[in-house]
């Protein structure tokens, strides 16, 4: 006799193996729609950071979209506090800490990360501005991810052209635990165009995409690509803000995120010397 | 055997700019001299910022994209990309009562 759920069980048994045969690539990283310019944080001053993500047309299940894990992507909020602080005039580090409401849940905790992140020689020294970015990843398994830890390395490049500025951050994760760790490197990527209009307001536009592993990219259909118109500048007291709305680009995408980053930046005390004016790295 | 051999200064790696004309900004008694800075346009330029104050300042100019912590009694240099004719401000973060400066590029 046939039971009536069988048809639908036997359906959450295929979804549920398909997810642990093929591992989602991450290289979208929906608790940080930012891209990375070359400058970091001032030597001694600390930076805390709201970044809020809110998916208001994506996927109705998990493991599509920016959903990595089991939860589907369709009405999620992801909600990061970063806590970053100049170490020297060329690096500084950071702390994150991620959660997440699912579609009429609540919020939870959805991960941690830490990073490295530093710009070499001084600015307008070499023909494009060079930087990069190390971070370690804790991620919530099943529900929001399949990787339990990763590594992400970027490079991060900058030009300034008269008032605009170009901002291209590659992202190479490698999966260190969980699903995925015996494979190689993922690749993404972080890009904006950022116009300098007035302190207050300033528009540009951002750019996020997964193509999925190096070695054997995804079809461009199921990869993930993103464009973000934003305003950006500063509010009283000396908040940051970026707000956009992102349309996805292709069916693997969400199709519509709409993100709100405030960053607020104190000087609380060095713990170095100013760094060489002739060094390049610290 | 492959020997990775890593510069001891940027001079070794950086292609050596077309001459940089320089300039110096002094922050004392709360305020910026001088406050109106004039320099070649489409030239490239090093700009030195002196603090003889016993405040911390952070120099910054929105439109020249540069932020910088000078502690008291201490000196940073920048690099200024050749400038299009117009005006761009600069201000010390830190004190918003500080009145901004501005360098006019002509």
């Amino acid at each position: 006799m046939n039971h009536p759920l069988q048809p639908r069980m036997l359906g959450n048994v295929l979804a549920l193996s398909a997810l642990i045969a093929l591992p989602c690539v991450a290289q979208v990283d929906p608790w940080e729609f930012e891209v990375y310019p070359y400058s970091t944080t001032p030597r001694g001053m600390a930076e805390f950071e709201t970044d809020n993500s809110l998916v208001t047309s994506g996927h109705s299940v998990g493991g599509e979209g920016t959903a990595v894990g089991t939860l589907r992507s369709q009405g999620m909020w992801n909600n990061a506090y970063e806590f970053s602080y100049g170490l020297t005039d060329r690096i500084e580090g950071a702390i994150y800490l991620n959660m997440a409401a699912p579609d009429g849940g609540g919020l939870r905790w959805a991960g941690d990360n830490i990073r490295l992140r530093g710009r070499l020689f001084d600015q307008e020294t070499l023909p494009v501005d060079i930087g990069w970015y190390a971070e370690l990843e804790w991620h919530k398994t099943p529900q929001f991810d399949d990787a339990m830890r990763e590594l992400e390395i970027r490079p991060i490049l900058e030009k300034d052209v008269g008032p605009f500025s170009i901002m291209v951050n590659p992202k190479f994760e490698k999966v260190l635990a969980g699903v995925g760790h015996n494979q190689g490197l993922e690749f993404g990527y972080d890009a904006g165009i950022h116009y300098r209009w007035t302190r207050t307001l300033s528009p540009g536009l951002e750019f996020y995409g997964g193509a999925g592993l190096l070695d054997q990219l995804e079809p461009s259909g199921e990869q993930q690509h993103y464009v973000f118109p934003v305003v950006w500048g500063e509010l009283p007291h000396g908040l940051e803000y970026n707000f956009g709305a992102g349309y996805g680009l292709t069916h693997g995408s969400d199709h519509v995120i709409v993100k709100f980053n405030l960053e607020l930046e104190r000087f609380v005390g060095a713990l170095f010397k100013a760094s060489s004016a002739s060094g390049w790295f610290f | 055997m492959i020997y990775i051999c890593l510069p001891q200064s940027r001079d070794l790696l950086a292609a050596p700019n077309a001459k940089e004309y320089s300039f110096e900004i002094h922050f004392s008694e709360h305020h910026f001299t001088p406050q109106k800075l004039v320099v070649p346009s489409e030239q490239p330029l090093l700009l030195t910022v002196v603090n003889s104050s016993r405040e911390r300042i952070e120099f910054e100019s929105f439109k020249l994209n540069r932020e910088k912590v000078v502690g008291p009694e201490e000196t940073i240099t920048l690099h200024l990309p050749p400038l299009h004719a117009g005006s761009y401000d600069f201000f010390d973060d830190f004190h918003q009562d500080v009145a901004e400066g501005v360098i006019l590029a002509k």
